[in-house]
């Protein structure tokens, strides 16, 4: 197993090469330029010329490739074209906001999304199933910022019960950080809400159906018992890839999420950061998504060997 | 779903329940009653994304800028340049040396007084990277610090607008940075914010692309007279300006009206009914000097290279068409532009805007096109779908052109290319451009040494590169002017031969609406947000 580890977080070194050279290498044959955003509307074309040799932009693109992986291999990621900041310490600022969305919406999601899943298996065929695979197709019909504005509207705007914008760090107490997380993870949550549910449902039909379930409730165990420990062990399996697969739409989701709740996050910079071919705050929010992706995908295969133990690595 | 419409149907819905308010739960984030009395939690236009205003033009960094720096002269509300860290100044009778003297008691936040080689070094900076500057560096004979509180400014040649150059509030303005950082490279940043200004930037507390935060300087000596935009006393009424950088003005709307914020810089028009009938919000236009839509063409390349062809589009197009798309039915939010100043300024003339007046002549136009040789080409149409304003104006682009008779190519992009599209002089199907839309700032359109947009002057002007000598002598007339009536004279024949030669087809005159809660007195409209004078109960 230790063996695995090591060799699945090596294995990341040349993903994340890959990545480097891929993203490098599109923001240099994409469209738009850093200095004619700097230089303003009204700049002439002789000062954007300026600017972009100033900033380096006027090299060759292995000269400046080769500059920015030396860096990166010494930790250095650069500095913003925009803010002059490092963009580590941008990353900094920005990273408690989206991992705290992140946890907060998978926690809620998972938490309702199976129980619901199960319910839906179970009385397969009965308005809780059909209100349960309705619940679903909500979920992924409606887009974020929809649910996003509707829950402002209500919570924020008709009852004040919640802030409408804004985050609060955790070490300034749980209520006040939950206060302005819970609506924009109840917003993000809902499509993944409906994904997981959509499997555990699949997943827990099949299993329920299996040989040993029908020996379980001929010894008499309890339904809760065959549901949630017999059954559901047994189908975690798809249903933990899901979840891991889903860090990839949280991912993508916290952009929306965070423009809509003016939470200060990582989606926001990334997007502010394109919009303004800020191009070192991309490649290191690229670069560190990635990462985070590789390592989620590791833990969701170590995960397989909890609940199946004839999974061997 | 359309986002927009969505928008709107959930601005009326919260009409419908705006007095419902019920309230409990918990409760949302509170500071204490004074200090949230003397804190000012203001959403800008746009992302405060760097902060050097030299080195950076933005309009956002400008404004912030602007509480930070202060200048040696202000711009007050008649666009009149004023006194402002200035106590005196005398000019020879020759026009040739200006000698200034500094008002005392001045000082950098970081506690060391403004001199006189700071104002130098800061000028030198600034007329490196600001048009009028630039004029004014070229007929520099000296510009040096005689002692601490005086500096002498000797040109080859008079220059009647040198006050203006340093009090107008068009990017970049003349701040005044202490002497270490002035000498920084203006096409590199500045790396400390040390202001000279009413507010200091709290460097530690600023997460670009979500919040900056200014707080007052006590040490800062406001002139004795009544503030006037950039010019008279800047007494702040707050302690703390916090900027909440909101890119959904959805988010922004209902922060205001649940009292998150105190001011909103920019709503858009769609939810600005909402904000009206509540009664704890105010709403009115934010800068009376407006902006002017740009439809900007390519006098280098085919079609536009060819005048008839640039006034077959001039003699189609409808400002209403545009403004209609841009601002929609509230006729409160722009005008016809029959030129290119701003409407209500000093300058503004109508001269030789006729073929911008009365209906329009489509078969007149198709005329024009035929005799300009036209032979079917793509027009490609550069268009920013990022940037409202460029989005609607190019999509009503598209059909003038196509009924015209143009082949439109339309490539919908981003801001950031197509800075760099305009840019590119390779002709059309080499990556070269045919037209694209933008906007001026109308304190950018007051007069011809802010105003890149209207100059002729070939290789060396705004994107499009239009050579019109008859525009670069009255350019070059309106700088020697003497007084105000030889400046109207001079611009309204400079409004004919822009017009005339069609520099760019002007899509009209629009304003736009700023929103703050009712508790906080003191705002004024202007071409900034000006933060003097606003307070809070």
């Amino acid at each position: 197993m230790f063996a695995y580890v090591v060799r699945r977080v090596l294995a990341t070194i040349p993903v994340m090469a890959i990545v480097a050279l891929f993203v490098f290498s599109l923001l240099y044959i994409a469209p738009g330029d850093p200095a004619a955003v700097i230089a303003g509307d009204q700049a002439t074309p002789q000062d954007v010329e300026r600017i972009r040799a100033s900033l380096g932009l006027d090299r060759p693109f292995l000269v400046r490739f080769g500059e920015w992986v030396w860096n990166i291999l010494r930790g250095d990621m650069g500095v913003s074209i925009f803010t002059n900041l490092p963009v580590t310490t941008m990353i900094q600022q920005r990273i408690e906001p989206t991992l705290s969305l992140m946890i907060l919406t998978l926690c809620l999601a998972v938490s309702i999304a199976v129980p619901m899943g199960v319910v839906a298996a179970w009385k397969q065929g009965s308005w809780i199933d059909r209100a349960v695979m309705g619940f679903a197709v909500l979920g992924f019909s409606v887009p974020v910022f929809v649910v996003g504005y509707v829950l402002a509207y209500i919570f924020a705007l008709e009852l004040d019960w919640l802030p409408v914008q804004g985050y609060t760090k955790f070490e300034e107490g749980f209520f006040p950080w939950l206060e302005n997380l819970i609506l924009p993870a109840i917003a993000l949550g809902g499509v993944y809400i409906a994904l997981i549910a959509r499997i555990t449902r699949a997943t827990m039909l099949e299993v329920l159906q299996q040989d040993y379930i029908r020996t379980a409730r001929a010894k008499g165990a309890g339904q809760t018992s065959i549901l949630f420990l017999h059954a559901l062990k047994n189908a975690a399996v798809p249903i933990v890839t899901v979840i891991g697969i889903g860090i990839a739409l949280l991912i993508g989701g916290a952009v929306v999420t965070e423009s809509v709740f003016a939470i200060p996050g990582l989606g926001r910079l990334t997007v502010d950061a394109i919009l303004r071919r800020d191009y070192p705050v991309i490649q290191g929010v690229v670069l560190l998504f990635s990462f985070v992706y590789v390592l989620v995908n590791l833990l969701i295969d170590l995960l397989y060997t909890l609940f199946d133990p004839r999974i061997r690595y | 779903m359309d986002r927009r419409n969505f928008l709107k149907g959930t601005a009326a819905a919260g009409l419908v329940g705006a007095s419902v308010g019920l309230t409990g739960g918990l409760a949302g984030p509170a500071l204490a009653q004074g200090a949230a009395a003397r804190t000012l939690r203001f959403v800008p236009q746009a992302n405060l994304a760097n902060f050097d205003p030299i080195w950076g033009t933005q309009y956002v960094v400008r404004n912030a800028a602007a509480m930070v720096w202060d200048t040696l002269y202000g711009f007050d509300e008649t666009l009149t340049p004023k006194r402002q860290m200035v106590e005196a100044e005398q000019v020879s009778a020759d026009g040739l040396t200006w000698e200034f003297r500094l008002r005392p008691g001045l000082k950098f936040h970081d506690g060391t007084p403004v001199l006189a080689k700071d104002v130098v070094a800061s000028l030198t900076r600034w007329s490196a990277r600001d048009p009028m500057g630039q004029m004014l560096k070229a007929l520099q004979n000296e510009l040096v610090a005689v002692d601490d509180r005086n500096f002498r400014w000797v040109l080859k040649k008079p220059y009647p607008k040198l006050l203006m150059a340093l009090g107008k509030n068009s990017t970049p303005m003349g701040f005044i940075m202490p002497e270490r950082l002035a000498k920084t490279d203006p096409f590199q940043q500045v790396s400390e914010f040390i202001g000279s200004g009413p507010m200091r930037f709290k460097r530690d507390e600023w997460n670009p692309g979500a919040r900056a935060v200014f707080e007052k300087f006590a040490d800062y000596v406001p002139r004795d007279e009544p503030s006037s935009w950039l010019a008279g006393g800047k007494r702040m009424g707050v302690d703390r300006i916090e900027w909440i950088i909101m890119p959904d003005p959805a988010t922004a709307s209902v922060a205001l009206q649940n009292g998150e914020i105190d001011w909103w810089e920019n709503p858009i028009t769609d939810l600005v009914p909402q904000l009206r009938r509540n009664r704890n919000i105010r709403v009115d236009i934010a800068d009376p000097l407006g902006n002017v839509g740009t439809f900007r063409m390519n006098h280098t390349t085919t079609p536009f290279n060819d005048l008839k062809a640039r006034r077959a589009v001039l003699t189609a197009l409808s400002q209403e068409d545009y403004m209609r798309a841009l601002v929609g039915d509230d006729n409160n939010l722009w005008k016809p532009l029959p030129g290119y100043f701003t409407p209500g300024t000093p300058l503004y003339s109508e001269e030789g805007g006729e073929i911008l007046k009365g209906p329009r002549n489509l078969d007149a136009a198709k005329r024009l096109l035929a005799e300009s040789g036209y032979n079917g080409s793509p027009v490609t149409c550069i268009v920013a779908q990022d940037q409202p304003i460029t989005k609607a104006q190019g999509d009503v682009t598209a059909d003038l052109l196509k009924r015209i008779g143009f082949n439109v190519d339309f490539v919908a992009t981003d801001w950031g290319t197509t800075g760099q599209r305009r840019a590119m002089k390779n002709p059309v199907g080499q990556g070269g451009w045919s037209m694209f839309h933008s906007w001026h700032a109308g304190a950018d359109c007051i007069n011809p040494a802010v105003y890149n947009a209207i100059r002729g002057n070939g290789a060396g002007a705004w994107f499009g590169w239009p050579d019109v000598p008859a525009v670069e002598t009255e350019v070059a007339n309106w700088f020697d002017a003497p007084d105000l009536a030889t400046e109207k004279a001079v611009i309204g024949r400079l409004n004919k031969a822009a017009l005339d030669n069609v520099v760019y087809a002007p899509t009209g005159f629009f304003l736009s609406y700023q929103a703050w809660r009712s508790n906080v007195s003191g705002i004024v409209k202007g071409p900034l947000p000006f933060f003097w004078g606003v307070s809070k109960s």
